[in-house]
């Protein structure tokens, strides 16, 4: 998925536009001239001006497609891949806290494996090997308190 | 000499110990796996060094690259795949050595020069950086300020050949950067009333998104290979090495100083280090039409170069607080996390962690000749491992990694974002790692930037007053109207006439 450069520009335009609008309600700096305000403003004004470079040389180049679309994008099966890569995170955000981390993290993995294509045993013992294991090391060695959700009473 | 043997005291403990050998197996393992890098491997080890003392997380990030360089190569030879980017240079080269049969001969000098040139940038770090932080113990906010534009400025072609969005990328950072309460004057700003905002945008939960959940993302949609046959086997490595040293101990010299000069200038690092030695040696052979047909000549002058581009990266890093490459600008984070901002003083207040880092650098690269052999050796079974195990590992790693930095799901939701971004500006051709960088040194620059400007009184000559901010000052204003030159469309388009008459 690749847009041309004169889209990419205009939508960093956009970003440094607002970043620089929003500038103006921080109050100054008491006694100084040079307030929180000025630093953003520069590095707001350079995204401006290497946007619109970008958008000038795009279209002095010209003729290229607006959006280019790769192969795995028309394959429903990687593109579906690419879906649940990020429906897993997704995921963790959202059942974390209530589920707990361990049968989260067993999920994920294991709903990741069998999509691409590891054989169902050792799916279900890779995942529930390396959730143990990366809660002994990161819950109980680094004491990250990891969500313990529904095992609470058994943690 | 107190300094000294403390350092020793503080590497030789055994909990060091197990560290430095814990994430030289990490980093072996990953960089010998084609698709995960030597960067990736540094973003996957920094949540867990947040939680060690400074030695042994320095020794754990020093350790695992040194490795993870190294182990690059081994793919590259078996597969024609560089386990690391900056194996790439000489990957169809090694493949070449490995049909002709020549496997044992091409691993064996890849192990050997590896570890002379790691060693040969590590001496030149321990020479080089005291000295240079003597003079850097004078620097003012002006020069430090010149400091960080200059390096910014050779981070914007951190893995790119287009000026204008490694500069864009940069700029995206910095911006990123701006996120939180200011350095100055103490002020929200685009923190939109959110309480996560309120300290900033976290650098590692960044880092995991950038370098390593778009890498996921990419690595989904290329799902169908597995695991990687080898058919070729291992024998004796040493075989034949000692004449390889014979005939090209200068390619060895050569390529180890190309590689430590590149290391140490800000914003290019082991790939390119590479890349650039490769270059040279064909130019210069004798028997430059051998190149690419499995000549071991090109291969001794860029294994040598990656491996002491590491250890130079770190001079501007201790130094002067300003990253080498990619790698360094992670460890600069970590360094500042660790409450030891880098820069001058540190050679002075806490000479200890800078021995002690010297002494990790020399540990590690003796360690890189045995464990490497072994590695060797195993890289069938290393190379079996599928993807679509290692992928769904790597995420769970990601996600807890970016958790335990703050404690709560706004690290993860951090990663998520940034992951996302990170994998549709590497779509455009926008590099993520001059983002990282402006992200890291954003802080300190604004912070430079504003009491110059309060110091001078807003008056611009006040920033070249002095001498050495002088000279620098020029140095990057010289550096801007060239790439401005470039970038301009009427330039770029004369450069181009240029070119075909």
């Amino acid at each position: 998925m690749r847009f041309n450069d004169a889209v990419v520009g205009t939508a960093f335009l956009l970003i440094a536009g607002a970043m620089i609008a929003m500038t103006f309600t921080f109050p100054p700096f008491p006694g100084q001239k040079y307030g929180p305000s000025l630093f953003p403003r520069i590095i707001g004004g350079g995204i401006i001006v290497f946007s619109v470079l970008l958008m000038l040389r795009e279209w002095r180049a010209g003729g290229r497609p607006l959006l280019v679309l790769e192969g795995w994008v028309r394959s429903p099966r990687r593109l579906a891949s690419f879906a649940l890569m990020l429906a897993a995170m997704v995921f963790y955000l959202l059942a974390s806290e209530p589920l707990g981390f361990m049968p989260t993290a067993f999920l994920i993995q294991l709903g990741l494996f069998l999509w691409f294509g590891v054989r169902p045993i050792m799916a279900m013992v890779v995942a529930v090997v390396m959730t143990i294991a990366v809660q002994y090391f990161f819950g109980s060695l680094m004491r990250v308190p990891l969500p313990r959700g529904i095992l609470d009473s058994v943690l | 000499m107190t300094a000294i043997s403390t350092a020793f005291g503080l590497v030789f403990d055994p909990t060091v110990l197990a560290v430095i050998m814990g994430s030289a197996i990490f980093g072996m393992f990953v960089g010998a796996m084609p698709g995960l890098t030597a960067t990736m491997a540094t973003a996957l080890l920094v949540p867990v060094t947040f939680f060690m003392a400074p030695v042994p997380a320095l020794g754990a990030i020093v350790t695992a690259t040194a490795m993870a360089i190294f182990a690059g190569d081994i793919p590259a030879a078996m597969l024609r795949m560089p386990g690391t980017p900056a194996s790439a240079a000489y990957a169809d080269e090694s493949y070449e050595m490995t049909k002709k049969g020549q496997l044992d001969l091409c691993m064996g000098v890849n192990l050997v020069f590896s570890v002379l040139g790691g060693i040969f940038g590590v001496i030149i770090l321990i020479v080089l950086a005291p000295v240079l932080a003597e003079v850097a113990i004078n620097f003012s906010s002006f020069e430090y300020f010149w400091l960080a534009c200059l390096g910014l400025t050779c981070a914007v072609f951190i893995g790119t050949g287009d000026p204008l969005k490694g500069l864009l990328s940069l700029f995206i950072g910095l911006a990123i950067g701006c996120i939180g309460i200011d350095p100055a004057a103490g002020q929200p700003r685009f923190t939109f009333g959110n309480v996560d905002l309120l300290s900033g945008i976290n650098f590692i939960p960044t880092l995991i998104g950038m370098f390593a959940v778009s890498e996921l993302l990419r690595g989904a949609v290329t799902m169908e290979r597995g695991g990687h046959v080898v058919a070729q086997a291992v024998g004796n490595l040493m075989t034949g090495v000692g004449a390889v040293f014979k005939k090209y101990w200068f390619n060895f010299l050569r390529g180890s100083t190309i590689g430590t000069v590149i290391g140490a200038l800000p914003g290019a690092g082991a790939d390119i280090a590479a890349w650039v030695s490769y270059a040279v040696s064909k130019k210069t052979s004798k028997e430059p039409e051998k190149f690419g047909t499995g000549h071991i000549e090109g291969i001794v002058d860029s294994t040598s170069a990656n491996n002491s581009a590491l250890g130079a990266a770190w001079i501007p890093a201790l130094v002067f607080g300003i990253p080498g490459d990619s790698i360094t600008a992670i460890v600069i984070g970590v360094l500042y996390m660790k409450g030891m901002n880098p820069g001058p003083s540190v050679f002075l207040q806490t000479p200890e962690l800078i021995y002690a880092v010297f002494i990790i650098f020399i540990l590690a690269n003796l360690l890189m000749f045995p464990l490497g052999w072994v590695a060797i050796k195993s890289a069938k079974q290393i190379l079996r491992v599928p993807r679509n195990i290692l992928l769904p590992i790597i995420l769970i790693f990601c996600i807890v990694g970016s958790y335990a930095m703050t404690n709560s799901l706004y690290g993860v939701v951090l990663m998520v974002a940034m992951g996302v971004f990170g994998w549709l500006l590497e779509e455009h051709g926008v590099p993520v790692a001059p983002l990282i960088l402006g992200l890291v040194l954003g802080e300190m620059l604004e912070q430079n930037f504003m009491s110059s400007m309060i110091k001078a009184d807003g008056s611009l000559i006040g920033f070249l007053s002095r001498p050495i901010a002088g000279v620098l000052g020029v140095a990057t204003l010289g550096l801007w109207a060239f790439m401005i030159w470039k970038a301009l469309p009427f330039g770029a388009a004369r450069a181009a006439v240029d070119a075909k008459a």
